[in-house]
């Protein structure tokens, strides 16, 4: 296994509010790195720094063995794409046009798209089921949709590493569990190594389930606390800690004997 | 199929601007009659004997319509792909070419210069470089928090614009009433009414403008995607940025002091452009730099020709292209807004 992304002891803050100091993490080829918390715990923030979006304060992040600092951006934009938790629509682009943004950092400075390019952007709307909309303003799909977009646009990037922060936060029951599908597929087939905010920490089992290799990270006070496979370490008692609620882990045997696990919240009161 | 596709529009969007200037040369309060015209052309070009031409023929079509007519292209070509280019880089599509107060600042520099000088090589140079001053303050502004996050620039613009504005009314209440203050006046409404050969230094700053907004036009795209996904797509943010804005200032602010403000041409031709070809810029700003030209070329035919003295062409772009503009959103629908 070699290691995508090495974080070493980095620290940031806002102007004199520290986010996060010494935070160690780490993503492996083909692992899928689950990062939960509360709201405002910098979750967004870490990735960002992971993004080359916000400078660390302190310590260092690596991407396949090269300090992020030394990448230009778009040789970066190569190495790791992003998946929004939104994505703010200004103009209403063909979603095929939106996707073949995603080539932005393989495309010469003053030209444009080739029919290469739209031919990858294609092939990335396929692999995410939604090649049939692509020419369809995107201001016309639905959410759901419109995060598998988002999936096509960060995979024409044909990048090893996607950052996702909180992607499924604002889809239905089906939508979330499409999109699932989709990441555990393309983790599964496309050699694709995904870090994932979320706020289920269900997602984590999710892919265990899936039989994925999966890291559990939990962040809070300005670190990650705890960091292991979701069995061993998405508890009762941690999350418990974790959110500063009550809660239940229930365990059910599937018709196909496969074990379910799921954290339930109970109370914010205990 | 794609290529049978292009090459017919290619075609159009060059001819179409030079059909309209050719189309001007025979229109005018002046009477010569077509054939003179024609004559005028050949004869230029040393293709025919200059047999029956006066003298006044020649000027009228070399010295004047010609001239006024290029601008006139250039002027509009500037304004609707600045207009385009900012729309996509500020992710607004109300914005429009003066967003970050080419306008005002250009209109404060010729006001001053009407005011001190008389001579009107200074009020086009005034009017370009407060034009460009304007345009920098607003950047500045924008860079307060190291960055140059969009509301800050727009605020930028704003602050700006509302300065210079204050600066124009000082000026005008100043301003001797009989002579400065109608001229002052006159500018601000935007007229080609006085451009002639002289101008032609203009032509630089809008044709460098226009080459810098034409080839990093596909860039403005991944630029409307918001400042955080654009950098994750590989993008310098701020870089791009500035040479966008430094693009569409040079051209505005060579736009503007030629024929002071013409409004509305950089709001609504980009959106006459979505209309036709949708939003990606790469068809985008050809098309809008076709459709401006042509506008305002026939624009102004319109405004020296409707009455006995001519219309200032601001007040007639906004009058002609605001219920032009709500036929067309009727009419297309809209187009996935």
């Amino acid at each position: 296994m070699t290691e995508l992304i090495a974080i070493k002891n980095i620290s940031f803050s806002y102007e004199n509010k520290e986010v996060f100091s010494n935070l160690n993490l780490s993503l492996e080829s083909g692992e899928i790195c689950c990062l939960i918390g509360s709201n405002g715990c910098g979750k967004t923030t870490l990735l960002d720094c992971i993004l080359g979006i916000h400078q660390v304060k302190g310590g260092e992040i690596f991407v396949e063995n090269k300090n992020i600092k030394d990448y230009p951006r778009h040789n970066l934009a190569k190495k790791i794409s992003y998946v929004p938790q939104i994505h703010e629509i200004t103009f209403p682009y063909k979603v095929l046009q939106a996707v073949v943004m995603g080539r932005a950092a393989y495309i010469n400075f003053y030209s444009a798209p080739g029919k290469e390019d739209e031919d990858i952007a294609m092939d990335c709307l396929k692999k995410v089921g939604m090649d049939h909309l692509a020419d369809k303003p995107y201001t016309q799909i639905s959410g759901g949709e419109m995060q598998l977009v988002m999936l096509a646009r960060a995979l024409a990037q044909n990048t090893n590493i996607i950052i996702m922060d909180e992607p499924t936060a604002h889809l239905d029951l089906k939508n979330e569990l499409l999109f699932l599908e989709t990441v555990a597929d393309l983790v599964n087939h496309h050699k694709v190594s995904v870090i994932i905010a979320t706020h289920m920490p269900n997602h984590s089992f999710y892919f265990e389930n899936k039989g994925l290799n999966v890291t559990l990270a939990m962040m809070s006070d300005g670190n990650i606390q705890a960091k292991g496979r979701p069995k061993d370490i998405l508890t009762e008692n941690n999350v418990r800690k974790l959110y500063k609620i009550d809660a239940r882990l229930l365990e059910y045997t599937l018709e196909d004997g496969s074990e379910l696990k799921q954290i339930v919240p109970l109370s914010t009161k205990f | 199929m794609k290529k049978r596709h292009r090459i017919l529009p290619n075609i159009l969007l060059i001819a179409a601007p030079l059909i309209c200037i050719f189309i001007t040369l025979f229109v005018g309060r002046y009477t010569i009659d077509p054939q003179t015209v024609l004559q005028t052309l050949l004869y230029k070009f040393g293709l025919i004997s200059g047999n029956g031409l006066t003298n006044e023929d020649m000027a009228v079509v070399w010295q004047l319509r010609l001239p006024r007519a290029v601008l006139g292209a250039a002027v509009g070509a500037s304004l609707a792909a600045s207009g385009a280019a900012f729309q996509g880089v500020f992710r607004n599509p109300l914005v429009n070419a003066g967003i970050l107060g080419v306008s005002n600042g250009a209109g404060f520099g010729a006001a001053l210069a009407i005011l001190l000088f008389s001579s009107l090589a200074y009020t086009y140079s005034f009017a370009f470089i407060f034009g460009a001053l304007a345009v920098f303050l607003s950047y500045m502004i924008g860079r307060i928090y190291n960055t140059t996050p969009t509301v800050m620039l727009i605020l930028g613009g704003v602050i700006v614009s509302a300065f210079f504005s204050a600066l124009i009314s000082i000026i005008k209440y100043v301003a001797d009433p009989y002579n400065q203050l109608p001229a002052i006046v006159f500018w601000l409404m935007g007229s080609l009414a006085s451009v002639g050969q002289q101008q032609f230094f203009a032509l630089i700053p809008m044709g460098i403008g226009l080459m810098i907004i034409y080839s990093v036009r596909w860039r403005i795209n991944v630029l409307s995607m918001g400042d955080k996904e654009a950098t994750a797509l590989g993008v310098n943010v701020s870089r791009n940025k500035l040479l966008v804005i430094t693009g569409a200032t040079m051209a505005t602010a060579g736009a503007v002091c030629v024929s002071g403000v013409i409004g509305w041409v950089g709001l609504v031709i980009p959106h006459i452009g979505r209309m036709l070809v949708g939003n990606n810029n790469r068809l985008l700003i050809p098309v809008s730099i076709s459709l401006g030209a042509c506008f305002v070329v026939l624009m102004d035919m319109i405004a020296r020709n409707l009455t006995g003295s001519e219309i200032p062409l601001g007040i007639l772009t906004s009058l002609i292209g605001a219920p032009f503009f709500v036929y067309l959103l009727k009419k297309t629908k809209g187009g996935g807004w």
